[in-house]
């Protein structure tokens, strides 16, 4: 109940207060250059990688993104740039 | 992105983690604040990543707490470059060597030709060069210019009248001009001996020919001395007559030297200042601060920096400062007229030949007015008059 509740306040917070989405709801933040980069911000770690998939935990759910030929540019706690061709960006999220 | 040359500089390393549960390492490594990068995947339970030389040492604990593997493949950046070159060193000091010693070679006398000289003369002036240092295997900084050697060479060595010294490239080249010249065989022809001037005859010496003038004859320029047909009337020879007639000459000197004057000499004292030149860059070596003389003489020796055939814009220099002094000399009356008449003796004996002698000589004039003195001397002297006249066969008959 408070966990909803909290979230209640953040979503009433954002909207009326013009705050960005990703500070205040713990979003992801993705960047796409093209089908050649992908930037994403916020994430909560590595969860599988191969040179075809790669796929991200989030506060909520999971990242999923399909290519080809991937290279993790570079990594930080909470943030990965990741170069290759990509076809697909997916988020997976538990039913609640 | 970061900029990964600076990464370059402190070095990185190429790391290759293998086995299960990849993701949950990398994931540690981060949060751990391992820096990782140009993660790549090889196969099946494979990754290759780039990461700092620094924190190399950390991720030994990460790995032992996972179940990778984690094997180092490649070494990159300065501090690996630094231990090859240093490992490789050798070929960089050989490299050098090698230049140093193409450039020590390069300044060294190899050679020594003389061209124009009998064998004595050659064998005197090798030993004259060898006293100077001038040696093959020497080195061209320390031997003296080819001016000095020139010199030298010339002051010291009697048999030579010139001598030109040319360095080209490592050899010396000198070019000899001998007083005498080895003698060429005198083939004579038929002559006369004739009196070459005005004189007295006071001692013959006849090898061959017939005299025809006797001691205490006046003789004048072009007159017969010896004759070189000699024999009966009618069964004449003519031979080449040979033979020293002396006879007594006479000369006038006149001499003017001033009672003062002023002239310059070398105190003595002299301040030597090394320095190394590149381009137009001076760079004092040894001795600084100026010469402290007032008036002086500057001497600047350049030695060319040479690489094989070609010179550098690198150059030694040797300049000497020789303090120069004034002096002037007054001479009192009586001194003057001594010098005057040294002077005068010296002026006769440097036109006579060598085995000429003065006989006597006798003051004319001497006067001194306007600061100068002026003398007039008379010399008698005994030399040798003689000289050839070829015989020319249409006369003799």
């Amino acid at each position: 109940m408070a966990k909803k509740w909290g979230q209640f306040v953040r979503g009433w917070m954002t909207k009326n207060m013009e705050l960005p989405q990703d500070v205040m709801m713990d979003l992801p933040r993705i960047t796409m250059i093209g089908q050649i980069h992908i930037y994403i911000e916020n994430h909560r770690g590595l969860l599988a990688f191969s040179d075809k998939e790669l796929r991200l935990l989030l506060k909520q759910g999971q990242l999923l993104i399909r290519g080809k030929a991937f290279v993790i540019k570079t990594i930080l706690p909470e943030e990965i740039l990741l170069e290759g061709k990509i076809d697909s960006v997916t988020y997976i999220t538990d039913t609640d | 992105m970061k900029n990964q040359w600076i990464e370059f500089y402190r070095g990185l390393v190429t790391v290759k983690a293998s086995g299960k549960g990849i993701e949950r390492f990398i994931n540690a490594l981060t949060r751990s604040g391992i820096n990782i990068w140009n993660v790549k995947n090889h196969g099946t339970q494979s990754v290759t990543f780039k990461m700092k030389l620094e924190d190399a040492k950390k991720i030994r604990s990460h790995a032992r707490n996972s179940d990778c593997r984690i094997e180092f493949l490649r070494r990159t950046g300065a501090p690996f470059l630094m231990k090859r070159l240093l490992k490789n060193s050798g070929f960089a000091a050989g490299a050098l060597a090698f230049v140093v010693v193409i450039l020590l070679l390069s300044n060294m006398v190899w050679g020594i030709e003389i061209k124009g000289a009998n064998p004595a003369t050659e064998y005197q002036i090798i030993k004259e060069l060898d006293k100077m240092g001038v040696k093959k295997g020497k080195m061209q900084f320390f031997v003296d210019n080819v001016e000095s050697i020139q010199r030298t060479l010339s002051n010291n060595i009697e048999a030579i009248t010139w001598v030109g010294v040319e360095l080209k490239g490592t050899t010396y080249h000198l070019q000899v001009v001998e007083k005498n010249e080895p003698e060429k065989p005198e083939y004579l022809s038929p002559r006369h001996l004739v009196a070459k001037k005005k004189a007295v005859i006071v001692e013959m010496f006849v090898e061959e020919g017939r005299p025809v003038v006797e001691i205490h004859d006046h003789v004048q320029p072009g007159q017969l001395l010896v004759s070189g047909i000699i024999g009966k009337e009618g069964q004449t020879e003519t031979v080449p007559s040979k033979g020293e007639v002396f006879g007594e000459t006479w000369y006038k000197s006149e001499v003017i030297l001033p009672l003062k004057s002023t002239f310059k000499v070398f105190s003595g004292n002299e301040k030597v200042k090394h320095s190394i030149t590149i381009g137009n860059l001076e760079i004092p070596v040894w001795g600084f601060g100026k010469p402290g003389f007032e008036e002086y003489e500057l001497e600047e020796n350049k030695k060319v920096v040479k690489f094989l055939k070609w010179e550098l814009p690198v150059s030694y220099v040797n300049k000497t400062f020789r303090e120069r002094e004034q002096v002037t000399r007054i001479y009192s009356n009586k001194e003057a007229l001594d010098a005057a008449k040294d002077l005068a003796r010296k002026k006769i004996k440097s036109s006579l030949d060598e085995n000429a002698k003065v006989k006597g000589e006798k003051v004319l004039h001497q006067s001194i007015d306007n600061g100068k003195v002026t003398i007039a001397i008379h010399f008698q002297i005994i030399e040798n008059i003689a000289e050839g006249q070829p015989i020319i066969q249409g006369d003799s008959e």
